[in-house]
């Protein structure tokens, strides 16, 4: 029904000078759902919510929020949105209260509305402590929950989140998104983070952008599911054999493991316990399973652990936006010829550096 | 209240976080005191008139006052990000750029107006120095108040075309001298189209006549016209973001 599209963006371009920062992006975001915005720094995700929230005006293309066109009705587009700007930027020289209050009055709110709202946003984002404090003198995690206050103040049924999360301890950042899944129950929130494992906690749907084109657009699990690969991990027992047997040394395991059909990317992966264990790729349709269990009783090997899972996130996010690193300043290249993840580490390592576009 | 005016009222307010309004404040008194006193030889004249208040207050404004006011307004705002915070709440722009620039004029004509206990102190009470000719320095505040309004939009403007508040400070501090000693360096130019046009430019020439109870309609139309360019130039300052 298009009259719960909440936030639509039609062939959104930006052209900064020489360089695209926005190409063609076009996406639509329903009523009620939380929508992660991924992608590396750099990419666009900002540029996109300041186009979404009429700070800058795109080159071509145009966009509608809450029904309202950003060219033609910015100040409806804003009264129905609660925006939060990377790095939640607030008047330091204000208290927390002055400042929601402040919001509040430039949003029209009389005093009554605003002390029965004030309430709410206090227990929503845990200001009950802060509120007669000066701005300058809050940590960035409080900072960032003023800056989310601000954007909830007047109740809005859209949310624009840009990064709520980066610059946070894992603290902070864990009951940040406590709030935003609290909060997402009735709204429709757009929230960028370039942190996969957020969006796996709090939204049921992702949209990736890379180089300023949407390249992934669905449910988590479809956007898993698009490079149509599955991982297998095993572990072998590098002491004992069954039998006769002599336990396999890390070639002879690699060679038997690289022999299997339809096995791609093989590689070692650390472990502390007394084993080897590798980690391969397999096409989404076979199963190796069967093939795994066969061969090591063929050998009269030790199988400690046999896993096979849907490629994780953080692998597809890498892929997709494969190419991007140059872009990041002061980050090197990273040689990853393997379609599978390594780690969870990797998301974080991304967050130091500013996402400016 | 207007979205405007709500800004207006944070603006200045925001001056009184920091000790830069007060800093302002107490130099403007002493320097405005020595200059009337000493430099300016008030007990030497023996008249009872301010004209001197009126000579130096304008220098006040422009070398000190109006750059240090306005330098942070638009600049400060988008070096730290918070500009993007206000304008995606639902405001217009002219109402931050209006906003921004009556919360500076506010501080800006309190100084201005506390200049009135001069006047107030030495020919009413407590001392009584002699009957003041009151007509001066009504028309000499009355420019005070334009002049004033045409240098913070002045310096607005230059606040809102760079994101360094030292640039800011010193843009709008150079542009107001300037245009202060224009009619000074006027006397000096031998061509007379050249100093006609110096002359009917500077912001000296313009205010004489107010300090001596003349309120000239060329004048006042001079110092509304500099000030709404000031303000529309701005304005399309902080416009320009959208598209570049």
């Amino acid at each position: 029904m298009t009259t719960d599209v909440m936030i639509s963006a039609s062939g959104l371009t930006k052209q900064f000078g020489s360089v695209r920062a926005l190409d063609n992006v076009t996406f639509d975001v329903a009523r009620g759902e939380v929508v992660g915005f991924l992608g590396p720094n750099g990419a666009g995700k900002s540029t996109t919510m300041r186009v979404l929230t009429c700070f800058i005006a795109p080159t071509a293309g145009s966009a509608t929020v809450h029904g309202f066109d950003v060219f033609e009705d910015p100040l409806a587009v804003r009264r129905s949105i609660g925006y939060l700007p990377q790095r939640a930027p607030l008047y330091g020289d204000m208290s927390v209260q002055e400042y929601l209050l402040f919001a509040a009055q430039v949003r029209g709110m009389d005093e009554g509305q605003f002390k029965s709202r004030l309430n709410k946003v206090i227990e929503v984002c845990g200001l009950a402590q802060t509120l007669t404090k000066q701005i300058s003198h809050l940590s960035h995690g409080y900072r960032q929950r003023v800056g989310l206050g601000q954007a909830l103040i007047h109740d809005p049924p859209i949310l624009i989140l840009d990064e709520p999360t980066s610059d946070l301890d894992p603290n902070e950042k864990a009951e940040v998104l406590r709030y935003i899944k609290d909060i997402g129950q009735n709204r429709t929130i757009l929230l960028s983070t370039h942190n996969l494992a957020e969006v796996e906690d709090s939204c049921a749907r992702a949209i990736i952008v890379s180089k300023g084109r949407v390249v992934a657009d669905g449910a988590l699990d479809e956007i898993r599911s698009t490079t149509g690969n599955v991982r297998y991990v095993i572990t072998v027992d590098e002491q004992s054999a069954e039998g006769t047997h002599r336990p396999p040394s890390a070639i002879e395991l690699q060679k038997a493991l690289e022999s299997l059909k339809g096995a791609r990317g093989l590689r070692e992966l650390p472990t502390d316990e007394k084993a080897h264990r590798f980690e391969l790729s397999g096409s989404h349709e076979s199963d190796l399973r069967a093939e795994l269990f066969r061969l090591m009783v063929q050998k009269g090997w030790t199988l400690l652990e046999l896993r096979r899972d849907a490629q994780s996130l953080d692998a597809v996010f890498r892929e997709l936006t494969r190419g991007d690193e140059e872009l990041d300043r002061g980050r090197p290249v990273i040689d990853d010829d393997d379609d599978d993840a390594n780690a969870d580490g990797d998301a974080d390592s991304a967050e130091d550096s500013d996402d400016k576009e | 209240m207007s979205p405007m005016m709500i800004i207006a009222k944070r603006e200045f307010r925001s001056y009184f976080g920091s000790p830069l309004a007060y800093v302002v404040i107490c130099l403007t008194f002493l320097l405005l005191g020595l200059a009337i006193f000493w430099v300016g030889g008030f007990w030497k004249v023996d008249r009872a008139s301010m004209h001197l208040l009126f000579q130096y207050m304008p220098v006040a404004l422009a070398v000190l006052i109006v750059p240090v006011v306005t330098m942070r307004s638009m600049a400060e705002e988008k070096r730290s990000g918070t500009l993007e915070m206000l304008i995606t709440l639902p405001v217009k722009d002219s109402d931050v750029i209006l906003g921004k620039y009556l919360g500076a004029l506010g501080l800006v004509l309190m100084v201005v107006l506390a200049t009135a206990l001069y006047p107030l102190a030495m020919f009413w009470a407590p001392w009584n120095l002699g009957p003041l000719d009151m007509g001066p320095v009504w028309s000499g505040y009355i420019g005070l108040v334009l002049f004033s309004g045409t240098a913070v939009a002045i310096g607005l403007l230059a606040s809102s075309l760079t994101d360094s508040q030292a640039v800011a400070f010193f843009i709008t501090f150079f542009v107001l001298v300037v245009l202060w000693f224009m009619g000074t360096l006027a006397e000096h130019v031998e061509k007379a189209w050249l100093a006609d046009a110096l002359t009917y430019m500077s912001f000296q020439s313009r205010l004489e006549g107010f300090s001596r109870g003349l309120i000239d309609t060329r004048d006042v139309v001079f110092f509304l016209s500099a000030m709404a360019l000031a303000l529309v130039t701005s304005f399309r300052a902080l416009e320009r973001r959208r598209w570049v």
